[in-house]
């Protein structure tokens, strides 16, 4: 046993003030205190918070506004004569990271979207059977026409790839999300 | 002057609403992330500007809430 922390004695009663070791006579830790948190840090803190929460706020903003002003290069991505009714080819566009799925319905409209579900961000696939888009994921469908989610659990529209046709040929504009 | 029990309570109220003030803006954080995912940009800004309007009354009562404390102390 440490001589400064003689244990119990069972037959001596009240044990009396409690003496205090030499340690902690200079290495004095005062838990109770230190955990001990008045109302007012505890209104600071929230407010710190709320500072944060209003400086994430204008990020996004900034995020959002600095989107609208981004100009796109049109990119040459297949010929109008190459896809058949009913039928799709994928590109990649505004980066190579952005995949991409040109249809056309069977009507001949040429549409082109994001190949990028907004529920997880698998990729979707042409149904024109059906007339949409459909994401084997979750079985979310979107319309072939718009976009718009159909069925499953996307929320959100593909965004759309802006196009121009010049000639034969197409070309990717813009992207309206 | 307010005696130390008005003085609880209104410490107690202050911060409680500081706390709704400080959910508001985490609400609003979410409403205008979903917003910029779905490309609707035109709300980002009143967003902003309704976190920062939040921001100062909330700073505003945290100022109310040392003084009234200050106020208490020296009593």
């Amino acid at each position: 046993m440490h001589p400064e922390y003689p244990g119990p004695d069972p037959g001596a009663g009240d044990p009396g003030p409690r003496r205090v070791p030499r340690w902690e006579e200079d290495f004095p830790i005062q838990t109770e205190r230190d955990h001990y948190v008045t109302r007012r840090e505890f209104a600071k803190f929230l407010t710190l918070g709320s500072a944060l929460l209003a400086a994430a706020n204008a990020a996004i903003a900034l995020v959002g506004l600095r989107r609208k002003d981004e100009h796109l290069p049109a990119t040459l991505i297949a010929q109008a004569s190459s896809i058949p009714p009913g039928g799709s080819m994928l590109f990649r566009y505004p980066t190579d990271q952005d995949p991409c799925i040109l249809v056309r319905s069977r009507s001949g409209e040429l549409l082109a979207y994001s190949q990028v579900c907004t529920h997880l961000s698998c990729a979707v696939v042409h149904d024109a059977e059906h007339g949409q888009l459909f994401c084997p994921c979750h079985h979310g469908c979107f319309s072939e026409a718009e976009g718009r989610p159909t069925a499953g659990p996307p929320t959100r529209s593909l965004p759309r790839i802006k196009m121009e046709q010049r000639g034969d040929d197409l070309y990717a504009v813009g992207v309206e999300v | 002057m307010e005696t130390r029990h008005q003085a609880v309570t209104l410490f107690t109220s202050v911060s409680l609403l500081i706390g709704v003030i400080v959910i508001i803006q985490l609400w609003l954080v979410a409403a205008a992330l979903d917003a910029l995912l779905g490309g609707q940009t035109s709300v980002l800004v009143p967003a902003a500007i309704a976190s920062a309007v939040l921001l100062l009354i909330n700073a505003g009562l945290l100022r109310l809430i040392i003084r009234l404390d200050s106020r208490v102390r020296r009593k």
